[in-house]
Protein backbone atom coordinates (compact mmCIF):
# COMPACT_ATOMS: atom_id res chain seq x y z
CA UNK A 1 0.00 0.00 0.00
CA UNK A 2 1.34 3.43 -0.93
CA UNK A 3 2.67 5.38 2.05
CA UNK A 4 3.79 9.00 2.23
CA UNK A 5 7.31 9.69 3.54
CA UNK A 6 8.19 12.62 5.77
CA UNK A 7 11.23 14.14 4.06
CA UNK A 8 10.73 17.84 4.68
CA UNK A 9 11.69 20.41 2.08
CA UNK A 10 14.12 19.85 -0.77
CA UNK A 11 15.43 21.32 -3.99
CA UNK A 12 16.41 20.03 -7.41
CA UNK A 13 20.14 19.24 -7.65
CA UNK A 14 21.46 20.87 -10.81
CA UNK A 15 24.92 20.92 -12.46
CA UNK A 16 25.45 24.57 -11.62
CA UNK A 17 25.45 23.74 -7.90
CA UNK A 18 27.54 20.56 -8.03
CA UNK A 19 30.62 22.26 -6.55
CA UNK A 20 28.71 23.49 -3.48
CA UNK A 21 27.22 20.05 -2.90
CA UNK A 22 30.66 18.47 -3.24
CA UNK A 23 32.23 20.87 -0.75
CA UNK A 24 29.51 21.04 1.87
CA UNK A 25 26.08 19.88 2.93
CA UNK A 26 23.72 22.71 1.91
CA UNK A 27 20.82 23.37 4.30
CA UNK A 28 18.09 21.38 2.57
CA UNK A 29 16.47 18.18 3.78
CA UNK A 30 16.70 16.29 0.49
CA UNK A 31 17.37 16.69 -3.21
CA UNK A 32 15.74 15.51 -6.38
CA UNK A 33 17.69 14.70 -9.54
CA UNK A 34 16.57 14.10 -13.11
CA UNK A 35 17.07 10.35 -13.36
CA UNK A 36 18.29 10.22 -16.96
CA UNK A 37 21.17 12.62 -16.22
CA UNK A 38 22.71 10.09 -13.84
CA UNK A 39 22.37 6.83 -15.72
CA UNK A 40 25.88 6.92 -17.23
CA UNK A 41 28.38 4.64 -15.55
CA UNK A 42 30.96 7.34 -14.91
CA UNK A 43 31.73 11.03 -14.96
CA UNK A 44 31.13 13.83 -12.54
CA UNK A 45 27.31 13.64 -12.22
CA UNK A 46 27.16 10.16 -10.70
CA UNK A 47 30.21 10.87 -8.49
CA UNK A 48 28.52 14.00 -7.14
CA UNK A 49 25.25 12.16 -6.63
CA UNK A 50 26.94 9.40 -4.61
CA UNK A 51 28.52 12.03 -2.35
CA UNK A 52 25.21 13.87 -1.93
CA UNK A 53 23.43 10.60 -1.20
CA UNK A 54 25.77 10.06 1.74
CA UNK A 55 24.61 13.46 3.07
CA UNK A 56 20.85 13.33 2.54
CA UNK A 57 17.92 11.48 0.92
CA UNK A 58 17.72 11.60 -2.86
CA UNK A 59 14.63 11.31 -5.06
CA UNK A 60 14.98 10.04 -8.65
CA UNK A 61 12.67 11.99 -10.94
CA UNK A 62 12.43 10.57 -14.45
CA UNK A 63 11.35 12.23 -17.67
CA UNK A 64 11.62 9.30 -20.12
CA UNK A 65 9.58 6.44 -18.69
CA UNK A 66 6.80 7.37 -21.14
CA UNK A 67 4.24 5.53 -19.05
CA UNK A 68 1.34 6.53 -21.31
CA UNK A 69 2.87 5.65 -24.67
CA UNK A 70 1.42 2.86 -26.78
CA UNK A 71 5.03 1.86 -27.48
CA UNK A 72 6.18 -1.09 -25.37
CA UNK A 73 7.95 -0.11 -22.15
CA UNK A 74 11.67 0.20 -22.85
CA UNK A 75 13.51 -2.75 -21.34
CA UNK A 76 16.86 -1.00 -21.55
CA UNK A 77 15.49 2.10 -19.83
CA UNK A 78 13.96 0.08 -17.04
CA UNK A 79 17.17 -1.92 -16.62
CA UNK A 80 19.20 1.32 -16.35
CA UNK A 81 16.65 2.71 -13.90
CA UNK A 82 16.77 -0.39 -11.74
CA UNK A 83 20.57 -0.28 -11.70
CA UNK A 84 20.55 3.37 -10.61
CA UNK A 85 17.92 2.66 -7.96
CA UNK A 86 20.15 -0.09 -6.55
CA UNK A 87 23.16 2.23 -6.59
CA UNK A 88 21.51 5.31 -5.02
CA UNK A 89 18.74 3.75 -2.90
CA UNK A 90 16.44 6.75 -3.46
CA UNK A 91 13.68 7.76 -1.09
CA UNK A 92 11.25 7.89 -4.00
CA UNK A 93 11.15 7.04 -7.69
CA UNK A 94 8.95 9.40 -9.67
CA UNK A 95 8.05 10.20 -13.27
CA UNK A 96 5.20 11.87 -15.14
CA UNK A 97 1.68 11.05 -16.20
CA UNK A 98 2.47 11.51 -19.85
CA UNK A 99 3.93 9.94 -22.96
CA UNK A 100 7.03 10.95 -24.91
CA UNK A 101 7.90 8.11 -27.27
CA UNK A 102 6.40 7.02 -30.55
CA UNK A 103 7.60 4.07 -32.64
CA UNK A 104 10.88 4.14 -30.75
CA UNK A 105 11.45 7.87 -31.15
CA UNK A 106 11.78 10.14 -28.13
CA UNK A 107 10.38 13.67 -28.31
CA UNK A 108 11.85 14.49 -24.88
CA UNK A 109 8.67 16.22 -23.86
CA UNK A 110 5.91 15.37 -21.39
CA UNK A 111 2.92 15.01 -23.68
CA UNK A 112 -0.53 14.79 -22.11
CA UNK A 113 -2.94 11.89 -22.58
CA UNK A 114 -6.61 11.83 -23.42
CA UNK A 115 -8.31 10.90 -20.15
CA UNK A 116 -10.40 7.93 -21.22
CA UNK A 117 -11.14 4.46 -19.89
CA UNK A 118 -8.82 3.07 -22.58
CA UNK A 119 -5.93 5.31 -21.41
CA UNK A 120 -6.65 4.46 -17.79
CA UNK A 121 -6.49 0.71 -18.35
CA UNK A 122 -3.34 1.12 -20.45
CA UNK A 123 -1.47 3.32 -17.96
CA UNK A 124 -2.60 1.34 -14.91
CA UNK A 125 -1.28 -1.92 -16.33
CA UNK A 126 2.05 -0.29 -17.19
CA UNK A 127 2.41 1.31 -13.75
CA UNK A 128 1.81 -2.10 -12.21
CA UNK A 129 4.43 -3.65 -14.50
CA UNK A 130 7.00 -0.98 -13.65
CA UNK A 131 6.35 -1.28 -9.92
CA UNK A 132 6.67 -5.04 -10.10
CA UNK A 133 9.93 -4.76 -12.06
CA UNK A 134 11.42 -2.22 -9.63
CA UNK A 135 10.00 -3.90 -6.56
CA UNK A 136 8.68 -0.60 -5.21
CA UNK A 137 5.94 2.00 -5.60
CA UNK A 138 6.38 4.92 -7.98
CA UNK A 139 4.79 8.36 -7.96
CA UNK A 140 3.48 10.07 -11.08
CA UNK A 141 3.42 13.83 -11.59
CA UNK A 142 0.59 15.74 -13.22
CA UNK A 143 1.97 17.46 -16.34
CA UNK A 144 1.59 21.05 -17.48
CA UNK A 145 -0.81 20.97 -20.40
CA UNK A 146 -1.53 23.24 -23.34
CA UNK A 147 -4.06 20.99 -25.09
CA UNK A 148 -7.16 19.06 -24.11
CA UNK A 149 -8.53 16.10 -26.09
CA UNK A 150 -12.02 15.79 -27.47
CA UNK A 151 -11.97 12.10 -26.52
CA UNK A 152 -11.46 12.75 -22.79
CA UNK A 153 -14.32 11.49 -20.64
CA UNK A 154 -12.91 12.42 -17.25
CA UNK A 155 -10.84 15.19 -15.66
CA UNK A 156 -7.15 14.82 -14.96
CA UNK A 157 -7.80 14.60 -11.22
CA UNK A 158 -10.42 11.91 -11.73
CA UNK A 159 -7.98 10.03 -13.96
CA UNK A 160 -5.13 10.32 -11.43
CA UNK A 161 -7.31 9.19 -8.56
CA UNK A 162 -8.60 6.18 -10.50
CA UNK A 163 -5.07 5.34 -11.60
CA UNK A 164 -3.87 5.33 -7.99
CA UNK A 165 -6.73 3.07 -6.95
CA UNK A 166 -6.04 0.61 -9.75
CA UNK A 167 -2.25 0.46 -9.55
CA UNK A 168 -1.49 1.59 -5.98
CA UNK A 169 0.95 4.29 -7.08
CA UNK A 170 1.37 7.72 -5.51
CA UNK A 171 0.89 11.24 -6.82
CA UNK A 172 3.61 13.82 -7.17
CA UNK A 173 1.38 16.85 -7.17
CA UNK A 174 3.05 19.67 -9.06
CA UNK A 175 1.25 22.72 -7.74
CA UNK A 176 2.68 24.94 -10.46
CA UNK A 177 1.49 22.50 -13.14
CA UNK A 178 -2.02 22.52 -11.68
CA UNK A 179 -1.97 26.32 -11.87
CA UNK A 180 -0.52 26.43 -15.39
CA UNK A 181 -2.90 23.80 -16.79
CA UNK A 182 -5.88 25.40 -15.06
CA UNK A 183 -5.11 28.73 -16.75
CA UNK A 184 -4.41 27.12 -20.13
CA UNK A 185 -7.36 24.75 -20.18
CA UNK A 186 -9.85 26.77 -18.17
CA UNK A 187 -10.57 24.55 -15.18
CA UNK A 188 -10.76 25.47 -11.48
CA UNK A 189 -7.48 24.59 -9.67
CA UNK A 190 -9.34 24.27 -6.36
CA UNK A 191 -11.66 21.68 -7.89
CA UNK A 192 -8.50 19.82 -8.96
CA UNK A 193 -7.16 19.77 -5.38
CA UNK A 194 -10.57 18.79 -4.00
CA UNK A 195 -10.73 15.88 -6.43
CA UNK A 196 -7.42 14.30 -5.42
CA UNK A 197 -7.27 11.51 -2.84
CA UNK A 198 -5.21 13.08 -0.02
CA UNK A 199 -3.67 9.77 1.01
CA UNK A 200 -2.07 9.36 -2.40
CA UNK A 201 -0.13 12.62 -2.48
CA UNK A 202 3.50 11.82 -1.69
CA UNK A 203 5.26 14.96 -2.85
CA UNK A 204 4.65 18.55 -3.97
CA UNK A 205 6.54 20.33 -6.71
CA UNK A 206 6.83 24.11 -6.68
CA UNK A 207 8.23 26.17 -9.54
CA UNK A 208 7.93 29.30 -11.61
CA UNK A 209 6.35 29.71 -15.02
CA UNK A 210 6.33 32.23 -17.84
CA UNK A 211 3.35 34.32 -18.92
CA UNK A 212 3.17 34.25 -22.73
CA UNK A 213 0.05 36.41 -22.89
CA UNK A 214 -2.44 33.95 -24.31
CA UNK A 215 -1.09 31.06 -22.22
CA UNK A 216 1.29 30.17 -19.37
CA UNK A 217 4.45 28.21 -20.16
CA UNK A 218 5.96 25.83 -17.60
CA UNK A 219 9.49 27.23 -17.70
CA UNK A 220 10.99 26.60 -14.23
CA UNK A 221 13.13 29.66 -14.87
CA UNK A 222 12.11 31.98 -12.07
CA UNK A 223 11.03 32.10 -8.44
CA UNK A 224 7.74 30.56 -7.38
CA UNK A 225 5.12 33.27 -8.10
CA UNK A 226 2.57 34.43 -5.49
CA UNK A 227 -0.32 32.66 -7.22
CA UNK A 228 1.48 29.31 -6.94
CA UNK A 229 2.34 29.94 -3.28
CA UNK A 230 -1.35 30.65 -2.70
CA UNK A 231 -2.31 27.37 -4.35
CA UNK A 232 0.35 25.61 -2.25
CA UNK A 233 -1.44 26.90 0.86
CA UNK A 234 -4.66 25.40 -0.43
CA UNK A 235 -2.89 22.11 -1.08
CA UNK A 236 -1.44 22.07 2.45
CA UNK A 237 -4.93 22.60 3.91
CA UNK A 238 -6.17 19.54 2.06
CA UNK A 239 -3.19 17.19 2.11
CA UNK A 240 -1.30 18.17 5.28
CA UNK A 241 2.46 17.82 5.63
CA UNK A 242 3.85 16.60 2.32
CA UNK A 243 7.54 16.71 1.21
CA UNK A 244 8.01 19.73 -1.05
CA UNK A 245 10.52 20.31 -3.81
CA UNK A 246 11.49 23.59 -5.45
CA UNK A 247 12.44 23.18 -9.11
CA UNK A 248 14.58 25.75 -10.89
CA UNK A 249 15.92 24.44 -14.20
CA UNK A 250 16.70 27.43 -16.40
CA UNK A 251 18.36 30.78 -15.64
CA UNK A 252 19.42 29.04 -12.45
CA UNK A 253 20.38 31.48 -9.68
CA UNK A 254 23.01 30.94 -6.95
CA UNK A 255 22.23 28.00 -4.69
CA UNK A 256 21.31 30.24 -1.73
CA UNK A 257 18.45 31.74 -3.71
CA UNK A 258 17.00 28.30 -4.47
CA UNK A 259 17.46 27.27 -0.84
CA UNK A 260 15.60 30.44 0.22
CA UNK A 261 12.63 29.29 -1.89
CA UNK A 262 12.68 25.97 -0.08
CA UNK A 263 12.76 27.78 3.26
CA UNK A 264 9.77 29.82 2.13
CA UNK A 265 7.93 26.56 1.47
CA UNK A 266 8.75 25.41 5.00
CA UNK A 267 7.52 28.72 6.46
CA UNK A 268 4.26 28.53 4.56
CA UNK A 269 3.79 24.94 5.65
CA UNK A 270 4.31 26.00 9.28
CA UNK A 271 1.86 28.90 8.89
CA UNK A 272 -0.81 26.70 7.39
CA UNK A 273 -0.43 23.63 9.57
CA UNK A 274 0.67 24.98 12.97
CA UNK A 275 -2.76 26.16 14.15
CA UNK A 276 -4.28 22.80 13.39
CA UNK A 277 -1.43 21.06 15.21
CA UNK A 278 -1.93 23.28 18.27
CA UNK A 279 -5.64 22.57 18.25
CA UNK A 280 -4.90 18.87 18.06
CA UNK A 281 -2.76 19.07 21.20
CA UNK B 1 -10.18 7.99 -31.87
CA UNK B 2 -8.10 5.36 -30.08
CA UNK B 3 -5.12 6.15 -27.87
CA UNK B 4 -2.78 4.84 -30.58
CA UNK B 5 -4.42 7.01 -33.24
CA UNK B 6 -4.25 10.05 -30.97
CA UNK B 7 -0.54 9.56 -30.31
CA UNK B 8 0.17 8.97 -34.00
CA UNK B 9 -1.51 12.25 -34.88
CA UNK B 10 0.04 14.22 -32.02
CA UNK B 11 3.53 12.93 -32.85
CA UNK B 12 3.14 13.77 -36.52
CA UNK B 13 1.84 17.23 -35.62
CA UNK B 14 4.87 17.96 -33.45
CA UNK B 15 7.70 16.37 -35.41
CA UNK B 16 6.48 16.42 -39.01
CA UNK B 17 8.10 18.66 -41.62
CA UNK B 18 5.11 21.03 -41.80
CA UNK B 19 2.22 21.84 -39.41
CA UNK B 20 -0.86 19.66 -39.89
CA UNK B 21 -4.09 20.88 -41.35
CA UNK B 22 -6.24 22.75 -38.80
CA UNK B 23 -9.31 20.64 -39.52
CA UNK B 24 -7.37 17.47 -38.76
CA UNK B 25 -6.16 18.92 -35.45
CA UNK B 26 -9.65 20.13 -34.54
CA UNK B 27 -10.94 16.56 -34.70
CA UNK B 28 -8.54 15.57 -31.91
CA UNK B 29 -7.85 18.66 -29.81
CA UNK B 30 -10.16 21.21 -28.26
CA UNK B 31 -9.54 24.88 -28.89
CA UNK B 32 -10.86 28.15 -27.46
CA UNK B 33 -11.48 31.57 -28.91
CA UNK B 34 -8.14 32.72 -27.56
CA UNK B 35 -6.11 29.66 -28.59
CA UNK B 36 -7.17 27.37 -31.41
CA UNK B 37 -6.25 23.69 -31.44
CA UNK B 38 -3.55 24.51 -33.99
CA UNK B 39 -2.13 27.29 -31.75
CA UNK B 40 -1.97 24.86 -28.86
CA UNK B 41 -0.24 22.13 -30.82
CA UNK B 42 2.19 24.73 -32.17
CA UNK B 43 3.39 25.33 -28.59
CA UNK B 44 4.53 21.69 -28.42
CA UNK B 45 5.94 21.82 -31.96
CA UNK B 46 8.10 24.85 -31.12
CA UNK B 47 9.27 23.34 -27.84
CA UNK B 48 10.26 20.07 -29.56
CA UNK B 49 12.68 21.76 -31.93
CA UNK B 50 14.00 24.28 -29.43
CA UNK B 51 14.64 21.68 -26.74
CA UNK B 52 16.50 19.26 -28.99
CA UNK B 53 18.57 21.92 -30.73
CA UNK B 54 19.51 23.18 -27.24
CA UNK B 55 20.60 19.66 -26.32
CA UNK B 56 22.83 19.53 -29.41
CA UNK B 57 24.24 22.95 -28.58
CA UNK B 58 25.23 21.68 -25.15
CA UNK B 59 27.08 18.70 -26.63
CA UNK B 60 28.75 20.67 -29.44
CA UNK B 61 29.50 24.10 -27.91
CA UNK B 62 32.37 25.01 -30.22
CA UNK B 63 30.60 23.87 -33.36
CA UNK B 64 27.63 26.01 -32.25
CA UNK B 65 29.97 28.92 -31.55
CA UNK B 66 31.50 28.64 -35.00
CA UNK B 67 28.20 28.42 -36.87
CA UNK B 68 26.30 30.98 -34.82
CA UNK B 69 22.70 30.78 -33.58
CA UNK B 70 20.90 30.71 -36.93
CA UNK B 71 23.16 28.31 -38.86
CA UNK B 72 23.45 25.92 -35.93
CA UNK B 73 19.66 25.98 -35.51
CA UNK B 74 19.23 25.13 -39.20
CA UNK B 75 21.79 22.34 -38.91
CA UNK B 76 20.02 20.99 -35.84
CA UNK B 77 16.62 20.96 -37.56
CA UNK B 78 18.01 19.23 -40.65
CA UNK B 79 19.79 16.67 -38.48
CA UNK B 80 16.66 16.02 -36.39
CA UNK B 81 14.61 15.38 -39.52
CA UNK B 82 17.01 12.61 -40.48
CA UNK B 83 18.04 11.40 -37.02
CA UNK B 84 15.28 11.80 -34.43
CA UNK B 85 16.17 10.84 -30.89
CA UNK B 86 16.17 7.10 -30.28
CA UNK B 87 17.53 7.10 -26.74
CA UNK B 88 16.00 8.05 -23.42
CA UNK B 89 19.01 10.26 -22.67
CA UNK B 90 18.72 13.43 -24.74
CA UNK B 91 22.49 13.76 -24.39
CA UNK B 92 22.84 10.84 -26.85
CA UNK B 93 21.01 12.76 -29.58
CA UNK B 94 24.17 13.99 -31.30
CA UNK B 95 25.92 10.68 -31.76
CA UNK B 96 25.47 10.76 -35.54
CA UNK B 97 26.09 14.48 -36.10
CA UNK B 98 29.67 13.95 -37.32
CA UNK B 99 28.43 11.35 -39.83
CA UNK B 100 25.68 13.75 -40.89
CA UNK B 101 28.23 16.51 -41.49
CA UNK B 102 30.36 14.09 -43.47
CA UNK B 103 27.35 13.21 -45.61
CA UNK B 104 26.38 16.87 -46.07
CA UNK B 105 29.68 18.73 -45.73
CA UNK B 106 29.78 22.47 -45.25
CA UNK B 107 30.99 23.87 -48.61
CA UNK B 108 33.44 26.23 -46.91
CA UNK B 109 34.60 24.19 -43.91
CA UNK B 110 35.22 20.53 -44.57
CA UNK B 111 36.61 20.21 -41.03
CA UNK B 112 33.29 20.72 -39.22
CA UNK B 113 32.57 16.98 -39.22
CA UNK B 114 35.93 16.44 -37.49
CA UNK B 115 35.13 19.15 -34.95
CA UNK B 116 31.81 17.40 -34.25
CA UNK B 117 33.64 14.07 -33.89
CA UNK B 118 36.06 15.60 -31.40
CA UNK B 119 33.30 17.22 -29.34
CA UNK B 120 31.24 14.03 -29.36
CA UNK B 121 34.25 12.01 -28.19
CA UNK B 122 34.90 14.49 -25.39
CA UNK B 123 31.27 13.98 -24.35
CA UNK B 124 31.65 10.20 -24.43
CA UNK B 125 34.85 10.29 -22.41
CA UNK B 126 33.24 12.52 -19.78
CA UNK B 127 30.68 9.80 -19.03
CA UNK B 128 33.03 6.81 -19.42
CA UNK B 129 33.16 4.37 -16.49
CA UNK B 130 35.64 4.97 -13.71
CA UNK B 131 38.67 2.72 -13.52
CA UNK B 132 41.76 2.47 -11.37
CA UNK B 133 44.98 3.55 -13.02
CA UNK B 134 48.49 2.23 -12.47
CA UNK B 135 51.89 3.89 -12.72
CA UNK B 136 55.00 2.80 -14.62
CA UNK B 137 56.14 0.87 -11.56
CA UNK B 138 53.55 -1.75 -12.53
CA UNK B 139 55.53 -2.41 -15.70
CA UNK B 140 58.81 -2.49 -13.80
CA UNK B 141 57.30 -4.98 -11.38
CA UNK B 142 56.54 -7.32 -14.28
CA UNK B 143 60.27 -8.03 -14.50
CA UNK B 144 62.71 -7.40 -17.34
CA UNK B 145 62.33 -10.94 -18.63
CA UNK B 146 58.57 -10.53 -19.06
CA UNK B 147 58.30 -6.98 -20.41
CA UNK B 148 58.22 -7.85 -24.12
CA UNK B 149 55.12 -10.00 -23.63
CA UNK B 150 53.27 -7.69 -21.27
CA UNK B 151 49.92 -6.29 -22.43
CA UNK B 152 48.58 -2.95 -21.24
CA UNK B 153 44.98 -2.57 -20.08
CA UNK B 154 43.90 0.84 -21.37
CA UNK B 155 41.62 2.99 -19.18
CA UNK B 156 38.04 3.13 -20.54
CA UNK B 157 38.15 6.92 -20.35
CA UNK B 158 40.74 7.13 -23.15
CA UNK B 159 39.80 7.28 -26.84
CA UNK B 160 41.97 7.71 -29.90
CA UNK B 161 40.27 9.18 -32.95
CA UNK B 162 41.64 9.60 -36.45
CA UNK B 163 40.48 12.82 -38.08
CA UNK B 164 40.84 14.07 -41.63
CA UNK B 165 41.42 17.63 -40.44
CA UNK B 166 43.08 19.26 -37.48
CA UNK B 167 39.93 19.68 -35.41
CA UNK B 168 42.02 20.05 -32.26
CA UNK B 169 43.43 23.33 -33.57
CA UNK B 170 39.96 24.54 -34.61
CA UNK B 171 38.56 23.54 -31.20
CA UNK B 172 41.34 25.44 -29.43
CA UNK B 173 40.82 28.61 -31.48
CA UNK B 174 37.07 28.59 -30.90
CA UNK B 175 37.36 27.86 -27.17
CA UNK B 176 39.88 30.70 -26.78
CA UNK B 177 37.92 33.11 -28.96
CA UNK B 178 40.87 33.39 -31.36
CA UNK B 179 40.95 33.75 -35.13
CA UNK B 180 40.02 30.53 -36.91
CA UNK B 181 42.52 29.36 -39.52
CA UNK B 182 41.57 27.56 -42.74
CA UNK B 183 41.11 23.77 -42.52
CA UNK B 184 44.30 21.72 -42.59
CA UNK B 185 45.13 18.04 -42.53
CA UNK B 186 44.93 16.57 -39.07
CA UNK B 187 46.78 14.11 -36.90
CA UNK B 188 45.15 11.51 -34.63
CA UNK B 189 43.82 12.85 -31.35
CA UNK B 190 43.79 11.26 -27.91
CA UNK B 191 40.83 12.23 -25.69
CA UNK B 192 40.86 11.29 -22.02
CA UNK B 193 39.50 12.16 -18.63
CA UNK B 194 41.46 12.81 -15.48
CA UNK B 195 39.25 13.25 -12.44
CA UNK B 196 36.24 15.13 -13.82
CA UNK B 197 38.12 17.04 -16.50
CA UNK B 198 38.35 16.00 -20.16
CA UNK B 199 41.55 16.66 -22.12
CA UNK B 200 42.66 16.03 -25.67
CA UNK B 201 45.96 16.24 -27.55
CA UNK B 202 47.26 15.41 -30.99
CA UNK B 203 49.45 12.33 -31.42
CA UNK B 204 52.37 11.73 -33.79
CA UNK B 205 51.51 8.93 -36.23
CA UNK B 206 53.90 6.43 -34.62
CA UNK B 207 52.50 7.02 -31.15
CA UNK B 208 48.93 6.80 -32.43
CA UNK B 209 49.79 3.46 -34.04
CA UNK B 210 51.42 2.24 -30.85
CA UNK B 211 48.44 3.30 -28.75
CA UNK B 212 46.00 1.58 -31.09
CA UNK B 213 48.12 -1.58 -30.87
CA UNK B 214 47.95 -1.37 -27.08
CA UNK B 215 44.17 -0.90 -27.24
CA UNK B 216 43.92 -4.03 -29.41
CA UNK B 217 45.70 -5.96 -26.64
CA UNK B 218 49.01 -6.47 -28.42
CA UNK B 219 52.12 -7.05 -26.28
CA UNK B 220 54.80 -4.44 -25.59
CA UNK B 221 57.15 -5.65 -28.31
CA UNK B 222 54.40 -5.20 -30.94
CA UNK B 223 53.52 -1.80 -29.47
CA UNK B 224 57.15 -0.71 -29.72
CA UNK B 225 57.43 -1.85 -33.32
CA UNK B 226 55.25 1.13 -34.28
CA UNK B 227 58.35 3.29 -33.72
CA UNK B 228 60.57 1.13 -35.99
CA UNK B 229 60.89 3.86 -38.61
CA UNK B 230 62.16 6.48 -36.15
CA UNK B 231 65.84 7.36 -35.71
CA UNK B 232 65.93 6.07 -32.11
CA UNK B 233 62.97 3.68 -31.79
CA UNK B 234 63.75 2.37 -28.30
CA UNK B 235 64.08 5.83 -26.74
CA UNK B 236 60.91 7.13 -28.42
CA UNK B 237 58.90 4.05 -27.48
CA UNK B 238 60.08 4.31 -23.89
CA UNK B 239 59.21 8.02 -23.74
CA UNK B 240 55.75 7.45 -25.23
CA UNK B 241 54.81 4.52 -23.01
CA UNK B 242 56.13 6.30 -19.93
CA UNK B 243 53.92 9.28 -20.76
CA UNK B 244 50.87 7.00 -21.06
CA UNK B 245 51.39 5.88 -17.48
CA UNK B 246 51.98 9.47 -16.35
CA UNK B 247 48.76 10.68 -18.00
CA UNK B 248 46.71 7.98 -16.31
CA UNK B 249 45.84 6.12 -19.50
CA UNK B 250 46.86 2.69 -18.22
CA UNK B 251 44.45 0.75 -16.02
CA UNK B 252 46.56 -2.38 -15.59
CA UNK B 253 49.46 -4.51 -16.71
CA UNK B 254 48.78 -8.08 -17.82
CA UNK B 255 51.68 -10.50 -17.56
CA UNK B 256 52.22 -13.03 -20.34
CA UNK B 257 50.81 -16.46 -19.61
CA UNK B 258 53.47 -18.75 -18.09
Amino acid sequence: MFQRLDLGHGIGLRNKHFARFQEERPPVSWVEVVTENFMADGGRPIAVLEKVRRDMPVVLHGVSLSIGSVDPLSGSYLADLKKLVARIEPAMVTDHLCWGTHRGQYVHDLLPLPYTEESLAHVASRVSAVQEFLGRRILLENPSSYVAFRESTMTEWEFLSALCRQSDCGILLDVNNVYVSARNLGFDPIAYLDGIDAGRVGQFHLAGHGDRGRYLLDTHDEAVPPAVWDLYREALKRFGRVPSLVEWDDHIPPLDEVVAQSRRAAEIEAEELAPALRRAS
Amino acid sequence: MTLAETQELFHRAITGPVPLDEAELDRCFGGTGELSAADRVEIYRNMYTARLVDALRETFPNLARFLGEERFGALGEAYLAEHPSEHHDVGRLGRRLADFLNAYPDPERADLADLAELEWTRNEVFFAPESRIVGAEALVAAGVENVAGVRLRIAPSLCVIGLAHDAAALWRSLAAGEEVLPPREGPAVAVWRRGFEVFHCTLPPEEAGALRAAMEGQPIDAICSAFAGRPDPATEAHAAISSWFAEGWIAGVVLPAA
